[in-house]
């Protein structure tokens, strides 16, 4: 109870609180940057690290700082009383996110509700309902004893009517192909007759996520309310059951099956027109984007969705952090503050650009059925472009690692495993690797790193470079494995792409291609990390390390261009002056 | 869900112990009936007045009711062991013949109430098929040991032949016109005896006609048109053949390529033909082109039976 008088604690629980017990799966995009009490625990901790200092031999009244405590100033510097930290939560960064920000917890929806019941009540009530259904089953025993029936007429042959010779020669007329026409028709054929062949469902692929009666699968039931329905239908939702393990996308599929059964006059665009959206039960549809496409329907815990068009420049739900080698990353929250504040105005930027670009994009959406359906094909194919870079920036800042070759001394290549992430790189040398001695892994984050670009392409290799600060001068960094090639290329600049002898481009020593560079306005140096891999990795790579960069577009990244570009330059003049 | 009315309907089952009623012209699922959690349907068949529907699987038999909106059984066989392979209903609903793994066939009184067992037949092995003669007191049987049997059961009297050692009967049925019996076999081979039945009304007996090297794997089911002139046998090599009872050379070869084709039905007017195969979906194709004219898709594993009730509704003239 003691912690509730506790500032920091209780924003620590309101926001873990929030996060556990979000269905929606925003709160990750939502809350990015809002970790409110780590905010004030880094000011609490940084102003307390200057005044502890000065204060403690003095040891200030008791009195004066219970005042203030009272009277709150909005601009007074944090104080220690203000923001009493909960002990044990000012550890380092990586502790800290054990203890207070527990995205682990797993709640029930059930809970809040109402609480479980106890076992025995359940199975008592299954047993019940079993026993009530039961009773209107007959049941027979099987194994009883054989009755031969009373009746003698109770198995009666029956005279086969012939109708043989009838057929005969209408089979001799007809070709081997051809089976004559017995001159019936059945009801099939009638019915087959009438129904022609496109009233066969579109979606008809996605009846196998009916969850109905389905023994010993796991299924979920939603009520689905249909925005493109006429005005009373669209209050009813459709009430459907579909497997758990059911993507959104298929969900989709599978309540446009429905409605095309239920309401078979309401023309159904095709699939990825629509989208699922997050509803009250009075079937407001809310602000959000619509459910990830690609999640598996389980994940989230709605019992009330809206079927709708896919509002234009509102495709992404959220960023989801795929582990493969790397963390969950919720970590350093200061960092993803910075790289979602970067987001954010990554996107405004589209989509202040869209509204511009697109004229015909709010008429499609907004118009809901209305007469701007039929936009012309290459606006959705630049829409869908539009959607592709949207999803790239966002994509962007996860943690993903690649394996390659880092080249070491020029020629020895080690295998290496990069991980690139919004927040930094790191190069880990691949664990199995032979005859060499394990180097330590390095880590730079994202704010040291300058550039990234494919210096060389081969049929099926490339060379990458991935130029950083360097930090010679400063000690900060720990200087791993490459430190020989590092300090082999600090200082020089490397132009391999746009100089002359771009063939051997990882070579930044070689004398006509390297330039100290003690520029007069900063005296940033960069070095750069030289890696060997196929191209498509390189490529995927390139691309979204400088998606990062540009989303942070950070001094740093400026300057590098910057002097990369006097230095062009100034080679031109050089070589005009050689001419 | 809609009223089923004189709406034709198919009835499917299969390895995820559901079993599944569509709308045969659309192919729309109209209802979803939980079956056995521990069993597949190993086949279905509709009770004369089309409001029931029998199944049956490993160690139970089911009847289920196809005009309420309940998914549950209304009649349930306790004490059942083993598979039951199949069953049929006699063609005024009276009695209703199982077939099973526990050696033997018998016959159920569906009248009385509550309806209970009239005869049983033993063939001593497990039985993997039965089908009614159109006379409708003749059982054709079908055994793993290989026996091929027919069964008077007016008279209980019964013939047996062994059509090829060391090979298990998988299906056998009688042509609507009585006058061919054919039995399958795991080895892809068919056999068809003539059945003549003498006008004293005495049990047919069975003369052997042709053997159909039909497939090269296991045959699943054989079946007969309703207008007696084909032979339809699926199998596990993923196609269904279809032969031509005047020479019994075939006609049609319909390929679910790489899948099983477990069982199949015919349209009254013996010109479509239903299919239910090991990808989960079941198909309706125009025997006459070879064409898959409708999907029935919504299982979730094989398809292993179905039933398909049809009516002539006219004659056309020519």
């Amino acid at each position: 109870m003691a912690t509730y008088s506790n500032q920091h604690w209780l924003l620590s629980h309101i926001r873990n609180s929030f996060i556990s017990t979000d269905d929606t799966g925003m709160c990750e995009t939502v809350m990015l940057s809002d970790d409110m009490p780590k905010h004030y625990l880094r000011k609490f901790n940084s102003s307390a690290g200057v005044e502890s200092h000065r204060r403690r031999p003095l040891k200030p009244p008791l009195v004066s700082t219970q005042t203030e405590r009272n009277i709150r100033h909005p601009d007074a510097p944090m104080q220690e009383v203000d923001f009493v930290c909960y002990p044990g939560l000012d550890l380092s960064d990586d502790e800290e996110d054990m203890s207070t920000h527990s995205f682990d917890i797993q709640m029930y929806p059930e809970v809040g509700a109402h609480r479980f019941r106890s076992n025995t009540a359940q199975k008592l009530e299954k047993l019940d309902i079993a026993k009530r259904r039961a009773a209107r089953i007959k049941s027979i025993n099987y194994n009883e004893e054989v009755q031969p029936p009373d009746d003698k007429d109770f198995f009666k042959r029956k005279e086969i009517p012939n109708i043989k010779p009838n057929i005969s020669p209408k089979e001799k007329k007809s070709n081997d192909d051809e089976l004559s026409d017995e001159g019936v028709q059945s009801m099939l054929t009638e019915q087959l007759a009438k129904s022609p062949k496109q009233t066969q469902n579109k979606f008809v692929e996605f009846a196998r996520f009916d969850g109905t009666s389905q023994v010993g699968m796991q299924t979920k039931r939603i009520n689905v309310y249909l925005n493109m329905l006429p005005e009373p239908d669209r209050n009813y939702p459709l009430k459907v059951c579909v497997l758990s393990t059911a993507k959104i996308q298929e969900v989709i599929g599978f309540v446009c099956y429905k409605t095309s059964q239920q309401y078979p006059d309401v023309p159904l665009k095709s699939l990825q027109h629509y989208g699922l959206y997050m509803t009250e039960d009075n079937d407001d549809m809310e602000d959000f984007p619509p459910l990830d496409n690609r999640e598996p329907c389980s994940k989230f815990g709605f019992s009330h969705l809206t079927l709708a068009e896919r509002r234009p420049l509102a495709p992404v739900t959220r960023v989801d952090y795929p582990g493969q080698l790397g963390t969950k990353s919720m970590t350093s929250e200061d960092d993803k503050a910075n790289l979602a504040d970067a987001a954010v105005r990554a996107l405004k930027n589209i989509t202040l650009n869209g509204g511009a670009a697109d004229p015909g994009g709010g008429a499609t959406g907004g118009g809901g059925g209305g007469g701007g359906d039929e936009s012309p094909h290459d606006n959705v194919k630049e829409y869908e472009k539009r959607l592709l870079n949207h999803n790239d920036m966002l994509e962007a800042p996860m943690h993903r690692s690649f394996r390659l070759n880092i080249i070491d001394k020029r020629f020895f290549k080690s295998d290496v495993t990069l991980g690139i992430s919004g927040e930094r790189i790191e190069i880990d040398q691949y664990k199995n690797a032979k005859f060499w001695p394990q180097k330590k892994p390095v880590s730079t984050p994202i704010d040291a790193v300058a550039h990234c670009e494919i210096v060389e392409r081969r049929q099926l290799k490339a060379l990458l470079r991935i130029w950083l600060k360097s930090n010679s001068s400063s000690s900060s960094l720990p200087s791993g494995c490459t430190s020989a090639p590092i300090n082999a290329s600090v200082t020089t600049l490397n132009t391999g792409t746009g100089s002359s002898s771009a063939g051997i481009a990882h070579s930044p020593s070689s004398p006509g291609n390297s330039f100290g560079f003690f520029s007069t306005t900063s005296n940033i140096r960069f070095k750069h990390y030289d890696f060997d891999t196929d191209t498509h990795t390189a490529e995927q790579i390139h691309g979204k390390l400088n998606c990062i960069l540009e989303m942070r577009s950070s001094e740093l990244r400026r300057e590098f261009l910057q002097q990369r570009e006097r230095k062009l330059e100034r080679q031109q003049v050089k070589k005009q002056l050689k001419l | 869900m809609e009223a089923m009315g004189d709406q034709l309907i198919l009835a499917t089952g299969g390895y995820d112990h559901t079993i599944k009623v569509w709308q045969a012209h659309t192919g729309n699922c109209i209802k979803t009936m939980r079956f056995v959690e521990t069993s597949q349907v190993n086949a279905l068949d509709r009770t004369p007045d089309k409001t029931r529907l029998a199944a049956c699987g490993y160690q139970c038999i089911r009847l289920y009711d196809l005009e309420s909106n309940c998914t549950a059984p209304v009649i349930n066989f306790d004490g059942v062991q083993k598979n039951v392979t199949r069953l049929g209903f006699q063609e005024d609903g009276n009695w209703m013949f199982t077939a099973g793994e526990d050696h033997h066939v018998r016959i159920w009184d569906m009248i009385s109430a509550p309806p209970h067992c009239s005869r049983v037949f033993d063939c001593e092995s497990p039985v993997n098929a039965a089908c009614l003669h159109p006379n409708q007191v003749e059982i054709g049987m079908g055994s793993q040991n290989g026996n091929v049997f027919l069964w008077d059961v007016k008279s209980e009297k019964h013939e047996c032949i062994v059509p090829e050692v060391d090979a298990s009967i998988q299906d056998v049925a009688i042509s609507p016109d009585g006058h061919y019996l054919a039995a399958a076999n795991n080895k892809g081979n068919c056999y068809i005896w003539s059945l003549c039945s003498s006008p004293d009304q005495k049990m047919s007996t069975m003369r052997p006609t042709k053997k159909i090297t039909a497939h090269s794997r296991y045959i699943l089911r054989c079946k007969f048109s309703p207008d007696s002139r084909l032979l339809l046998t699926t199998s596990g090599d993923g196609t269904a053949c279809l032969w031509k009872t005047s020479d019994f050379s075939k006609w049609r070869e319909l390929s679910i390529e790489n899948y099983w084709v477990w069982d199949a039905a015919f349209s009254a007017d013996s010109k479509w033909l239903f299919t239910a195969s090991s990808d989960g979906v079941a198909r309706l194709w125009k025997l006459e082109t070879k064409t898959p004219t409708r999907e029935y898709t919504g299982h979730t594993k094989a398809i292993t039976a179905l039933s398909f009730k049809d009516e002539i509704i006219r004659k056309v003239n020519h």
